[in-house]
C-alpha cells in the first residue's frame, strides 16, 4: 500500500515537471510561431486592428479551418520569382536577398569559419603540447582580448577600412571583412581547440614519433583526425556566429553587392514599413538554415559551448 | 670531433621552433584586428577631426562626454538593463535547469526546442519581438493596450514614454520599451545560461543530495545549502557571460527599439554607435569606447578574483 502511494506521488511529480517544461517550451517558441504565422498571412490580415492570430475567421464564425486565408505573398516578395527559360525549374529567383545577400553571407561565414578552425587548430595544438617561454602569458592575453568591446575595436577598424578604400587600389571589402571576423572569433576558438587537444593522449603522438614520423606528420596524421570533432565544433560556432553577425558587416561593407543577409534585412525594413508579412518571411528565410543546421549538430554545439564558457 | 651536417642543424632548429610557427599566424591576425585597433581607439580619444586632419585636444573629448546629459542617462539605462537582464536570466535559467534535471525521458527534446531562440540572430530576434508589439497591428498590442489589463490607459510598448523618475535623474522606473527590451534579451540568452547551469548541476553528486534528504533536509534547503554553493562557480561564469554580452550587445537595440522612444533605451553601446556613426563625432565616440573597455576589463578582473576566491574556499 505504502509502495503504491509512493509511486503515484512520483508520477504526479514527474507529470508536474513535464507540464512546467511544456509551458516553458511553448513560451520559448511562441515568438517564432507567431512570426511563421505572420509570414503566411496576406496583407489585409496583417493590417487588422484588433489583430487576429489565425486568419481563419469568417463573418459568422471566429474560426473555420476551411476559410483560412493562407498566403505566400511575403515569400513571393522576398524571392521575387520570375519566369526564365534557361533555369532548371522554369523560373528564376530574382530577389536581392536570395540572389546576393544570402550567397554573400554563405561566403563570409564558410571562409571565416574554415580559416578560424585551421588557425585555431595550429595554435591550440602548440599551446596544448609545448611549453615555451611566454606560454601562460599568451594564453591569458588571448583570454583578455575577448574582453575588448566590439565597438571599441570597430572605431579603429572602420577608420582603417575608410583609409584603405581610398589608398589601396585592390582593396576589397570582402577580404577585410573576413579577416576581421577571423580576428574576432580566433581567441575563444584557440581556447576551445586547446581544450580538445588536451583531451587527446600524448602517447599516441609519441609512439608515432618513435616510429619515425616528423612532428608535423604526427600532427596531421595522428592528432588532427582525433581532434576533428573538436575542430568541427569550432567551425560550426564560428559559422553560426558570422551568419548571425550584423554590426561589423554593417560598418565595414560599403558596396551593395557585398552586403550580407542581415544587412539586407535591415535595408528591407525601410522599404517594407508596414508589410509585416514580408519582413516575417525574410526573418524566417534567414533564420531557418541556422535552426536546421543546429538541429542536426546540436551535440557538437552543446559540448563546445560548455567547454568554451567554462574555460574561456 | 664530428661536425653536424648543416641540413640537420636547420631541421633541429625548425623542430625546436615549431610551436612559434604554429602560433604566429594567430598572433598576427589578433594583433591587427584586436590589439592595434584598441590602441588606435585610445589614441583617437585624444584627437578631434579638423578640416586638415586629426588634432590633439587633450582630455576635451572625455570632458564633453561626461558633460553630456545623454551619457549619464545611458549609464542609468545600462545599469537597469544589466541588472534586470542578468538577474532574470540567472533565476529563470536556474529554475529551468532544475526542472530539466528532474526529467529524464524528454530532456533531449526540451533542450533542443528551448535552444532555438539562441541560434537566431539578435537582429532577427529583435524584429520578431517588434512584430509582436508593433503599434495597432502587433499581436499583443491589443492586450497591452487594453485599459482593463494595464491601467490606467493601457501600454503601447514602442511609443510610451518613461514615467517620472523616482530617484533624481536616475531613469527608474524604466520605460515599457526598456522592459520589453530586457524580456527579449532574456529570451535569447536564456538557453545558453540554462545549459551552463544544467552542466554544473549534473556534476553535483547525487549521493550528497540523497544523504541530505535522508537527514531530513527539505527541497528548498537542499538547493540553498548544497546545490547553489556547489554550482556557484558556474553561476559566476554565467553572470560574467551575461554582463559582457549585455554591455556589448547592440543588435537587439538596433532592430527592436532603435534607442527609442526618445532616448529611453539608449544603452552605452548604442549611444557609442550614435555618437560615432550617426553624429560622426569620432573623438568623443572613441572616448566612450575607452570608458566601455575599462568597464569591461574591471568586470573581467572582478570575476577572475571571484572565481579565485571560490576555488580557494573549496
Amino acid at each position: 500500500m505504502a509502495k503504491d502511494t509512493k509511486i503515484t506521488r512520483r508520477h504526479v511529480e514527474s507529470g508536474l515537471v513535464n507540464l512546467a517544461l511544456v509551458v516553458i517550451v511553448l513560451f520559448a517558441i511562441l515568438p517564432i510561431a507567431t512570426t511563421i504565422l505572420i509570414s503566411f498571412k496576406e496583407q489585409a490580415d496583417v493590417l487588422r486592428s484588433p489583430p487576429v492570430i489565425f486568419p481563419c475567421d469568417t463573418l459568422t464564425e471566429s474560426f473555420n479551418w476551411d476559410a483560412c486565408r493562407w498566403a505566400v505573398e511575403g515569400y513571393q516578395r522576398v524571392f521575387a520569382p520570375k519566369p526564365s527559360r534557361d533555369s532548371l525549374f522554369g523560373f528564376e529567383l530574382t530577389g536581392n536577398m536570395v540572389k546576393t545577400y544570402i550567397p554573400n553571407t554563405l561566403l563570409y561565414a564558410s571562409s571565416s569559419a574554415l580559416l578560424v578552425a585551421l588557425l585555431a587548430s595550429f595554435s591550440g595544438f602548440a599551446f596544448s603540447r609545448y611549453h615555451f617561454r611566454g606560454h601562460d602569458t599568451l594564453m591569458t592575453a588571448l583570454y583578455a582580448v575577448t574582453g575588448m568591446p566590439l565597438l571599441t575595436n570597430m572605431m579603429a577598424l572602420y577608420q582603417m577600412s575608410v583609409t584603405m578604400r581610398k589608398s589601396i587600389s585592390f582593396y576589397d571589402d570582402r577580404v577585410f571583412l573576413i579577416f576581421v571576423y577571423i580576428g574576432f572569433f580566433l581567441p575563444i576558438s584557440v581556447w576551445i581547440a586547446k581544450g580538445f587537444f588536451d583531451a587527446i593522449p600524448r602517447e599516441l603522438e609519441e609512439s608515432a614519433l618513435i616510429e619515425g614520423c616528423t612532428p608535423l606528420g604526427a600532427l596531421f596524421r595522428v592528432t588532427m583526425p582525433l581532434a576533428l570533432p573538436g575542430l568541427t565544433a569550432v567551425f560550426l560556432m564560428t559559422f553560426v556566429g558570422v551568419w548571425n553577425e550584423f554590426l561589423v558587416a554593417y560598418l565595414l561593407v560599403s558596396k551593395n553587392e557585398y552586403k550580407p543577409a542581415l544587412f539586407g534585412l535591415y535595408d528591407f525594413l525601410s522599404q517594407n514599413i508596414i508589410n509585416y508579412q514580408v519582413i516575417a518571411a525574410a526573418c524566417i528565410i534567414i533564420a531557418a538554415p541556422m535552426v536546421i543546421l543546429f538541429l542536426f549538430t546540436r551535440k557538437v554545439f552543446f559540448k563546445a559551448m560548455v567547454e568554451g564558457a567554462v574555460k574561456g | 670531433m664530428q661536425r653536424t651536417p648543416p641540413l640537420q642543424v636547420i631541421r633541429h632548429w625548425l623542430r625546436k621552433s615549431l610551436p612559434f610557427w604554429l602560433i604566429l599566424p594567430t598572433m598576427v591576425v589578433i594583433l591587427i584586428v584586436q590589439v592595434y585597433p584598441a590602441l588606435y581607439t585610445a589614441w583617437l580619444s585624444f584627437q578631434e577631426r579638423k578640416p586638415k586632419g586629426w588634432e590633439y585636444v587633450g582630455t576635451e573629448n572625455f570632458e564633453r562626454l561626461f558633460g553630456a546629459g545623454v551619457f549619464m542617462e545611458s549609464i542609468g539605462h545600462t545599469v537597469i538593463f544589466l541588472v534586470g537582464y542578468s538577474a532574470l536570466t540567472l533565476v529563470l535559467g536556474f529554475i529551468i535547469a532544475l526542472l530539466l534535471k528532474r526529467t529524464v525521458t524528454f530532456s533531449g527534446v526540451y533542450i533542443t526546442l528551448l535552444f532555438i531562440p539562441w541560434i537566431i540572430a539578435d537582429i532577427v530576434a529583435g524584429l520578431v519581438f517588434r512584430l509582436l508589439v508593433a503599434p495597432e497591428y502587433g499581436l499583443f498590442s491589443g492586450i497591452l493596450g487594453d485599459p482593463h489589463f494595464f491601467p490606467p490607459d493601457g501600454v503601447s510598448v514602442l511609443t510610451a514614454t518613461r514615467p517620472a523618475p523616482w530617484f533624481g535623474d536616475f531613469p527608474f522606473p524604466p520605460s515599457p520599451s526598456m522592459i520589453f527590451l530586457i524580456l527579449a534579451s532574456v529570451w535569447r540568452a536564456l538557453p545558453f545560461i540554462t545549459l551552463l547551469i544544467l552542466a554544473a548541476l549534473q556534476t553535483v553528486p547525487a549521493e550528497v543530495i540523497e544523504s541530505a534528504r535522508i537527514d531530513g533536509a527539505s527541497g528548498w534547503q537542499v538547493n540553498r545549502y548544497i546545490t547553489i554553493p556547489l554550482i556557484m562557480p558556474a553561476m559566476v561564469v554565467a553572470l560574467f557571460n551575461l554582463m559582457l554580452g549585455g554591455i556589448n550587445g547592440v543588435g537587439m537595440v538596433f532592430s527592436l527599439t532603435r534607442g527609442g522612444p526618445g532616448t529611453t533605451t539608449y544603452v552605452l553601446s548604442y549611444f557609442l554607435y550614435i555618437l560615432g556613426w550617426q553624429q560622426l563625432r569620432f573623438g568623443r565616440a572613441a572616448a566612450l569606447a575607452i570608458v566601455l573597455a575599462i568597464v569591461n576589463w574591471a568586470l573581467i578582473f572582478l570575476v577572475l578574483r571571484m572565481t579565485k576566491v571560490n576555488e580557494r574556499s573549496r
